[in-house]
């Protein structure tokens, strides 16, 4: 499984980084969030879906 | 087309109709029934109150149009030099006391250059940095009232610590919290033909000249702050003036002051209405307090919704949107919606996939979202600490009587076991923080200064 933070649709709800902090960090500067990896490892899967799911703007994608 | 065929075109287009005054006790009272009812049968509807306007309750629905910031505008033309648009508020203001809300009422790119400009002061890097400042603040509150095992959660603690930690961002003297946190929240729930009214219109005018004044004082004598950011940034290729630097600020205000009031008022309401859970949580908050907190955001969603303006004609989903059309995204009821959250009209402290739209969708999520957290799980887990058994008291809880536009609470009387203080009283309290924000150049953006404030 891979992951990305579409820059196009994220407005910095935070949620992934909250629901998955391993896989997803804020940008000082505005809280835009950006994937700190693109493979996410088996034992993450569950957290990243997690992510996707509960993203206001479903800018997590998974891949 | 003649008058008659345009006007029956027109009739033909907006439809299902509905008939809500959301400025009514029916919204407040029967809003769960009324959310049940809209997203089965009419998830966008046209609502023939308040001159007509497109109400969208569904959470697909709203999602699909929210984030179409081609097709929407919040821009408020106060000097109707342009479209003549009138924001976001609905009914709109009147001619009168028409002022523009900051950048919540102005469109790309403007709005983008603001958004800029402040982000580094609120994202969730920059609100870290005052941690030990909002600890410090909530202590004093809780210290107020810890020993006789009174409190008003809304008077003596929700109300205090937003206004406090507000203006210490702005840059405003944090001693001067109190001359803006009545007229803010008694605007709120006061209405306009209320014999109150005029004393909250006066409260309301000494603000703003007290803000006037202070804009002045930082523009001469600049301090660390947003209100400094706003004196200095060039928007689009302006500088803004004192005036509009104070309805930035003033939105500002508005925004953090009443809703994490509501939050919090509410969570504790039903905490108190919920005494195993709220063992739990205090129990559990290393694991349930982030989701508890999405789910009080979820539940009792502060800001209810938002109006929009249609810029150009377009069909989303089969409806057809006219420009000038008037809209209303219901982030309330879009967040009680079954097809999204399983159970939606109860409280899972544990919630997952809860992607509720209580902050807004799109480019105007709500710039405090950070702030609201972490003011929130301050203020609720120090009274999970050291009030853990309080209860509220019976029909002593005062709802806004309206929730139209903020779901609000005037007042939480609570009882509970007295405890000990363990520190200054508010006032003290409130002197040290000025005394630390100013030596430590607190309110400097976390591009300037990265590291937390030391108490």
């Amino acid at each position: 499984m891979k992951v990305r933070v579409d820059p196009e649709l994220c407005q910095g709800h935070t949620l992934c980084a909250m629901n998955a902090p391993a896989l997803f960090a804020l940008r000082d500067e505005d809280g835009h969030a950006y994937a700190l990896q693109e493979d996410v490892p088996a034992e993450l899967e569950g957290e990243a879906k997690e992510a996707a799911r509960s993203c206001p703007e479903q800018a997590v994608v998974l891949y | 087309m003649s008058t008659e065929e345009t006007q029956a075109a027109d009739t033909a287009r907006k439809k299902p109709v509905i008939s809500l005054d959301r400025h009514s006790a029916r919204y407040r009272v029967e809003f769960e029934e009324l959310a049940t009812e809209f997203h089965g049968k009419c998830p966008v509807a046209w609502n023939d109150t308040h001159g007509g306007y497109w109400f969208a309750s569904g959470n697909k629905e709203l999602f699909d149009i929210a984030r179409r910031s081609d097709v929407l505008s919040n821009d408020n033309d106060v000097s109707g030099t342009k479209n003549g648009y009138v924001g976001i508020s609905i009914p709109h203001q009147t001619t009168e006391n028409r002022q523009r809300g900051g950048f919540l009422e102005m469109d790309p790119p403007e709005q983008r250059y603001y958004r800029q400009a402040l982000n580094p002061y609120l994202s969730p890097a920059a609100v870290a940095r005052w941690k030990p400042v909002i600890e410090e603040l909530t202590r004093a509150c809780i210290d107020e009232v810890i020993e006789s095992g009174r409190v008003d959660f809304v008077d003596d603690l929700a109300n205090i610590v937003p206004a406090v930690f507000t203006l210490a961002m702005l840059g405003l003297p944090l001693k001067a919290w109190d001359i803006y946190c009545e007229p803010v929240h008694a605007s709120v729930y006061t209405s306009p033909d209320s014999p109150e009214y005029p004393a909250v219109r006066a409260k309301s005018n000494q603000m703003f000249m007290h803000l006037l004044g202070y804009i002045k004082e930082i523009k001469e004598n600049p301090r660390p702050g947003l209100i400094n950011e706003l004196l200095t940034v060039e928007i689009n290729g302006y500088r803004p003036d004192d005036f509009e630097v104070a309805g930035v600020v003033m939105l500002l205000i508005g925004g953090g002051f009443d809703t994490t009031t509501a939050l919090t008022a509410h969570s504790l309401e039903w905490l108190s209405e919920n005494p195993e859970e709220r063992a739990r949580l205090s129990r559990e908050r290393e694991t349930l307090l982030d989701s508890a907190t999405e789910e009080f955001l979820r539940f009792y969603t502060p800001a209810v919704g938002d109006g929009r303006t249609i810029s150009q004609d377009v069909e989303i989903n089969g409806t057809r949107f006219k420009e000038g059309d008037r809209l209303w995204l219901s982030w309330a009821m879009a967040n009680r919606d079954e097809k999204v959250f399983e159970d939606p009209h109860n409280v899972h402290l544990d919630r997952k996939g809860n992607r509720h739209a209580s902050f807004g969708l799109g480019i105007h999520r709500c710039i405090g979202s950070n702030v609201a957290r972490a003011v929130f799980k301050t203020m609720l887990t120090a009274v999970l600490d050291r009030m853990p058994d309080y209860v509220c008291t019976p029909g002593q809880a005062v709802h806004y009587d309206t929730t139209g536009v903020i779901n609000g609470m005037k007042n939480l009387p609570a009882t509970f076991t007295p405890g000990r203080r363990i520190g200054d009283g508010l006032n003290e309290t409130i002197a040290r923080m000025q005394e630390i924000c100013d030596e430590q150049r607190l309110a400097e953006p976390v591009t300037v200064r990265a590291t937390t404030a030391k108490l």
